[in-house]
């Protein structure tokens, strides 16, 4: 199974009028794989992901998911991004149900999902909590847990922690491997902080600046769970930072 | 049964300081009335405070005209809920189409802005020609003054929607129906209810003005008799309920809202 294609990005080129954003991409993920992707901000990446969801469309290439044109109503395709974006009307446990209801999913069923994941990441005892009510590392965790509760055969996460402090962030990382590992999801991450990459990913990407394209793939052998002050961890931090240098 | 009491109990414990206010605030206003009374020698002109409850009091049981005063609160009430329900109905529509369409926006808008600043008592002549001297012309008064309101609200809920909220649930496989259901909608429900909030107060307000203007019963029609007869008592009486009705009329809107804008409550 690790071996089968989830994604495929074949010589993926987007344009915005004369500006050349991204340049002739190409790369595969496979069906379970922790992908990350770094590269400087404002680099391209989220326009990557907006490609890949057919948010935009694409210049020329081709993105492909199991080997078919991307389709959300058919794939079944999670983005978390940066933003918040929990419905303020709904409680905790309505939230994680949400994505799960627009999918159709049987009651019974769809109350199993939502109170596993509510309990994997720690929000059962909130449930009736609105979003207001919530803080901002627990307001992304009803999302991851919205994300997972329909088990997207792809997560795509944009920044998702880029706005919370770096002991949270380390919390929701390893709470987000664990669910990985429970759900033997495909996860592509991006994010513009080294350690993240360094510390989740199996494969990192690295993109250079505009117009964008894939400078380097690192494959990360270090054993799961990782510790950043492990000399083997800080060579390969060092590594990617090498290849950035955006500062 | 005995949860009741302790309740109440409690609830006058923790406002015990603000109704010490309202009873101080009511018992200024009255002396004041009072002073003015007695200080305007005549009795007729300004009725003192205890001549004016007692009348109004007395109205529950005996009828001014062919009402007794609930009767007549009851049938003003009638209409302005039947123009303010018809004006809910087409404001919301209006105002959500207005907002998720553009078109719907620009065909619409330069007749609403025409309209809206026209004070709803103008229409009181057009109205009676067009539906009679009954309850029909009031109706059409109070949605006419009323569902301006609830259009512009409803209008800036749907244009305000977060869209990260409509590109989550398109990520999740939303359809169009299930965006606008889903989405739209009850984010727009915190504007719709600020302008049915207003919209119930220019009803009230539309509605005693009509029925001043011209009817046989309500609450207005109160007034009018008590100025035709100079019977200065009954139009204080008349105002009195006016006040109180106008005063419910927002204090249950309020709750209704807080019950269904719960999530919202940090916004107040």
């Amino acid at each position: 199974m690790q071996t089968q294609t989830k994604v495929k990005v074949e010589h993926l080129v987007k344009r915005f009028g004369d500006l050349l954003v991204l340049d002739d991409v190409s790369f595969e993920v496979k069906q379970g794989e922790f992908l990350c992707i770094v590269g400087p901000t404002g680099c391209g990446k989220t326009t990557f992901l907006n490609s890949l969801t057919g948010l935009y469309d694409i210049t020329s290439g081709s993105i492909l998911i199991n080997g078919e044109k991307v389709d959300l109503k058919k794939h079944s395709v999670a983005y978390i991004f940066q933003e918040y974006s929990t419905m303020p009307w709904m409680t905790v446990e309505q939230n994680v149900r949400f994505g799960l209801s627009l999918k159709h999913v049987p009651a019974q069923r769809a109350a199993q999902q939502a109170e596993k994941y509510m309990d994997l990441v720690g929000l059962a005892p909130f449930r009736d909590y609105y979003p207001d009510q919530l803080s901002a590392s627990m307001l992304q965790r009803v999302v991851i847990a919205r994300a997972f509760a329909t088990e997207p055969e792809l997560l795509l996460m944009d920044e998702p922690y880029g706005q919370l402090d770096t002991e949270l962030r380390y919390k929701l990382e390893n709470e987000l491997l664990n669910l990985w590992q429970q759900s033997g999801t495909t996860v592509i991450f991006i994010t513009h902080n080294i350690e993240e990459a360094v510390y989740l990913g199996q494969r990192i990407l690295v993109l250079s600046n505009k117009p964008t394209t894939i400078k380097k793939e690192i494959v990360n052998p270090l054993p799961l769970p990782r510790d950043i002050a492990a000399p083997a961890f800080i060579a390969l931090r060092n590594e990617v930072t090498e290849l950035i240098k955006w500062w | 049964m005995s949860r009741i009491p302790a309740k109440l109990q409690r609830w006058f414990r923790q406002n015990r300081q603000a109704l010490l206010w309202v009873v101080i605030s009511f018992s200024c206003l009255l002396a004041a009335w009072q002073i003015a009374s007695m200080a305007s020698g005549g009795r007729l002109q300004i009725p003192p405070p205890l001549e004016v409850f007692q009348a109004f009091f007395t109205a529950f049981v005996k009828p001014i005209g062919q009402n007794t005063i609930l009767e007549h609160a009851a049938i003003s009430l009638g209409r302005v809920l039947s123009g303010f329900a018809v004006a809910t109905v087409v404001g919301v529509v209006l105002g959500i189409a207005m907002g998720v369409s553009d078109a719907v926006y620009a065909i619409a808008n330069p007749i609403f802005e025409f309209v809206r600043p026209i004070p709803p008592i103008a229409w009181i002549p057009l109205s009676i020609l067009w539906f009679g001297l009954g309850s029909a012309n009031k109706v059409f008064i109070i949605f006419i003054g009323s569902f301006t309101y609830i259009t512009i609200n409803s209008y800036e809920g749907a244009r305000n929607v977060d869209p990260q909220l409509i590109g989550a649930a398109q990520m999740l496989g939303a359809s169009r129906l299930r965006i606008f259901t889903k989405i739209i909608f009850p984010s727009a429900v915190p504007y719709i209810f600020a302008g049915l909030q207003i919209a119930l107060g220019v009803s009230w307000a539309a509605d005693v003005a009509a029925e001043i203007i011209y009817s046989q019963s309500g609450v207005g029609w109160i007034i009018t008799m008590g100025m035709n007869n100079g019977n200065y008592t009954q139009i204080m009486v008349g105002i009195i309920a006016i006040g109180v009705i106008g005063y419910l009329l927002s204090t249950v809107m309020r709750a209704v809202e807080g019950r269904l804008c719960r999530w919202n409550r940090q916004a107040k």
